[in-house]
């Protein structure tokens, strides 16, 4: 009974997920953090990083990995599959309504105005969630270094997301063998 | 067969692609293949993906299988779209929560976070320079409405989904501003 109230609530809060995932996938990150990180603090920002670096790095849609990620560590395989249709529903069922009539639609001038101040919002809100992330994320002055070429071979477009991970899986093999040797501990 | 063949289509372009819009040229492709949609219908796609919560990948799949087959193409195409998350990242999920203790895990993640922390940030920044200073010029509203959205979430805590709705009701205040 327990388990079912626990699903139960997973899907509400992914079905409400999915009415605001603008963006592609990354403001997902931003809401899971919000609501379970900072208020129920069942996750903590490293885990949530995790989840987005895994999910991130195999195919697929991401808001649908995440969610998967997410409901299989809450409630095992059967979590993940409520969190994955629970969070494409809603998106699911708008586009089919404006699938309808979408020349009207996308042709609305007011319709688009809200539109347009709503995209003004994805960079706040996936930069918020960023930057309450990364004590969490960089730990030591290697990790430091990561980051910052991460983002500098983003940007110049040379290297895909997954390559990025690769690279990063690679150099954290690095750092932990070379504070291994030195015997402390890197990762604070 | 069209259900089937909706379905396995966004099979393959899910299994083919990493989100957002990595995944346009794949489905393109079997959109214009399969002539389900002419090329100017995929970039009104696009634009329509943009304006509605939801990845592309998945408003592709639901705009693909409605105008083919209705509501159950709409349905196979987001179910087909939907399947990797479904298998490969529940293996992954399960192969994860295992390991996710062991040294060389932990080692990897210590790489990867700071790596997919920049990555974010980099969105951040191309997203930023396409719609607040798109072809060369400052789009004012926008950025007035960003440095709002940015303080309200950072300081006042307020949640994504009150942020959203907000920025909406600007965005529209705007538009009346400018057209009276």
């Amino acid at each position: 009974m327990k388990k079912k109230n626990q699903l139960f609530r997973l899907m509400l809060e992914f079905i409400r997920f999915g009415c605001f995932t603008f963006g592609g996938g990354w403001s997902i990150v931003a809401q899971l953090q919000r609501t379970y990180v900072q208020e129920r603090k069942i996750l903590t920002d490293r885990e949530l990083m995790d989840l987005t670096s895994v999910a991130k790095s195999l195919p697929g849609v991401m808001i649908g990995n995440v969610a998967m990620l997410f409901g299989y560590r809450q409630a095992g395989i059967l979590g993940g599959v409520v969190c994955v249709l629970s969070i494409s529903a809603p998106p699911f069922l708008i586009l089919s309504v404006i699938c309808l009539f979408y020349e009207a639609f996308r042709n609305n001038l007011w319709v688009s105005a809200a539109m347009n101040g709503m995209q003004a919002a994805v960079v706040p809100i996936i930069l918020s969630a960023a930057l309450s992330m990364t004590r969490a994320s960089v730990g030591n002055l290697p990790g430091l270094a990561v980051a910052a070429l991460c983002f500098g071979l983003y940007l110049t477009g040379a290297v895909s997301p997954l390559g990025l991970v690769v690279l990063g899986g690679l150099a954290g093999l690095a750092i932990g063998e070379f504070y291994e040797r030195r015997g402390g501990h890197g990762a604070s | 067969m069209v259900l089937l063949e909706l379905y396995w289509s966004f099979l393959l372009i899910g299994f083919s692609s990493f989100g957002g819009l990595s995944m346009v040229p794949q489905i393109s492709r079997q959109m214009t293949e399969h002539g389900w949609m002419t090329a100017s219908q995929v970039a009104d796609i696009l634009v329509i993906a943009e304006m509605t919560p939801g990845p592309l990948g998945l408003n592709c799949a639901t705009f693909a299988g409605m105008q083919t087959a209705g509501l159950p193409g709409a349905l196979a195409a987001n179910l087909g779209a939907m399947t990797p998350s479904l298998t490969l990242c529940a293996l992954a999920a399960v192969f994860f929560h295992r390991f996710r203790n062991s040294r060389i895990m932990v080692d990897l993640l210590t790489g990867i976070r700071p790596a997919c922390l920049g990555m974010i940030l980099g969105v951040a920044v191309t997203m930023s320079a396409d719609g607040y200073f798109p072809q060369g010029q400052v789009n004012f509203t926008a950025l007035a409405i960003g440095l709002l959205d940015l303080f309200l979430l950072m300081k006042c805590k307020l949640s994504v989904p009150k942020v959203l709705l907000l920025s909406a009701g600007l965005g529209v205040l705007a538009q009346f501003l400018t057209t009276v």
